[in-house]
């Protein structure tokens, strides 16, 4: 049983830890004694380091179903984000300047896509039905003879609600505009074979799937008219896509932690649904309980609810030592209700209630079952403190 | 690194709210409700005495955690020393973020509305000893 003072850490979707077969990858790059060198470096040391990253890139390749140069390294998913979106749209000025994404994205995309509309592109936001799903003939109706590229992520970072890549992509593939696809949530744990997917560009990160922090990777896609500016200069590596210096041990890290997943996501992913569908029957029965998203179209390591007359910040604090997320941590500073919640058609409150339960490799059924009990007791406790409502 | 926005006082009267409740027949009581936030008080006294306080809130850590302050430290003390809470003595205190102030000082809106209902009560004054 776990102990009360035992921190049960069900927030996956925000990073994983790294996977001990990826730390044993990277750590001899770190060494004197190791491949540390430069791989832009034209000696036996710089050579041997840019084995590590080809290696690295065919791993990668491998589990997104692409061709190796299509692959360009970066920071992590938010950079990735912003060179295929301000990259993009940027080359395809001249063609137009309509851009389609929705509200529901993460924050790297969202922000993007405003520092853009400040920038005189003309942005449309379209809104999901109330299970967090687009209809694509949203989408077929807001392209315009003007419109140059759709941003639209694979698997939402707060609900786990998976858009239909393929049916939105076909139709941004019929009328010749970009789609990009934010697959941070959705890259090695569900099946993706981009070879034969309508997507131009791909964003993703290491440290979502048991790698590292502080490398990604965008997916530009060898078709006419896909092309990203840059957005640094200098060093020209990676066909100055992204100059800079190539961080080896990352990117082997990346590399590594992709091979694991390609070869485990089977067996992942049935984990995580059961974990995921454990800890729903544990709450489901409460009064006001209310799941976020749609059940038919989700990822499964993600479980996110609200219930009535709970105020979110002092329940996450009763959670504790429950290691949850209110919301994208990247935005859990903030106090302002989730505007994907919102999006849905959540109201504050409701919204500000929201719990996201996310799930990984290493969850046990002991920590499900903690986090149920867990959860029960501090919404009771909550309740109890509270005054009636107004009438 | 993401500083801890709970101090150890607040964590400590967060956790054991042991004024969470009500009064069986409380002398005065009092209930707010603005902004989202709920916070109800109910004080019992003998003579000048507060000789029991409780409280109910909805709203975040910070206001569970100061009424649960406001409890603990005037239970026992003369109902005249209800004027004397302040929201910026439990803003320094506990301490709350100044962008929480709207919600302690609706915490004091009720002390204040507390102190006038005690005054008012029919056991207000009487020594019962």
């Amino acid at each position: 049983m776990t102990k009360e003072a035992t921190i049960v850490y069900l927030d996956y979707a925000a990073t994983t830890p790294v996977d001990p077969r990826v730390v044993d990858v990277m750590t001899p790059l770190f060494r004197q004694d190791g491949d540390f060198g430069n791989p832009s470096s034209g000696h036996i040391v710089g050579r041997r380091a840019m084995e590590h990253v080809e290696r690295a890139t065919g791993q990668l390749a491998e589990l997104l179903g692409c061709k190796e140069s299509e692959l360009v390294w970066t920071s992590g998913a938010t950079e990735s984000d912003n060179l295929a979106i301000l990259g993009a749209a940027r080359y395809r000025a001249d063609r137009g300047r309509h851009l389609i994404t929705m509200p529901t994205e993460h924050k790297a995309v969202s922000d993007v896509f405003q520092v853009l509309e400040k920038q005189g592109f003309e942005v449309s936001w379209l809104y999901p039905d109330h299970t967090g799903v687009l209809d694509p003939a949203e989408l077929e109706a807001a392209i315009r003879a003007d419109t140059q590229l759709v941003s639209i992520m694979h698997v939402n970072n707060e609900t786990g609600v998976i858009q239909d890549i393929e049916a939105l992509g076909s139709i941004c593939r019929e009328r010749d505009v970009l789609f990009h696809v934010d697959a941070a949530q959705s890259v090695g744990k569900l099946p993706l074979n981009l070879a034969s997917m309508p997507v131009d560009l791909l964003s993703t990160t290491a440290h979502k799937v048991y790698g590292p922090k502080g490398v990604g990777a965008l997916f530009v896609a060898d078709r006419p008219g896909c092309h990203v500016e840059p957005l640094t200069f200098g060093g020209g590596q990676q066909n100055g896509r992204r100059p800079g210096t190539l961080a080896v041990p990352l990117i082997a890290g990346f590399g590594e932690a992709a091979r694991i997943a390609r070869s485990e996501m089977q067996e992942n992913r049935a984990h995580l649904q059961s974990m995921r569908d454990r800890l729903w029957r544990g709450i489901r029965d409460m009064d006001g309980m209310l799941r976020n998203g749609s059940e038919d179209h989700s990822f499964p390591g993600i479980l996110n609810v609200s219930i009535d007359d709970v105020e979110g910040e002092s329940l996450l604090l009763a959670l504790e030592p429950l290691c949850v997320a209110t919301g994208s941590a990247c935005n859990s500073k903030s106090q302002a209700p989730s505007s994907v919640l919102r999006a849905l058609g959540r109201s504050d409150l409701l919204a500000q209630s929201a719990i996201r339960f996310s799930f990984g490799r290493p969850t046990a059924t002991a920590e499900v079952d903690f986090a149920v009990a867990r959860y029960r007791e501090a919404v009771g406790r909550l309740r109890d403190i509270a005054p009636e409502p107004a009438p | 690194m993401t500083r801890d926005p709970y101090s150890a006082r607040v964590r400590e009267l967060f956790g054991a709210p042991d004024h969470a409740g009500d009064l069986e027949k409380p002398a005065a009581r009092v209930q707010i409700i603005e902004q989202g936030v709920r916070v109800a008080l109910a004080a019992d006294i003998d003579g000048d005495i507060i000789v029991g306080l409780r409280f109910r809130a909805w709203g975040c850590p910070h206001l569970l955690a100061g009424a649960e302050a406001f409890c603990r430290e005037f239970e026992g003390r003369p109902v005249s020393a209800l004027q004397a809470f302040g929201a910026e003595e439990i803003m320094q205190t506990l301490p709350v973020p100044r962008e929480k102030l709207g919600r302690i000082l609706l915490l004091e809106d009720a002390v204040r509305s507390l102190g006038q209902r005690v005054r008012g009560s029919p056991d207000a004054g009487k020594d019962t000893n």
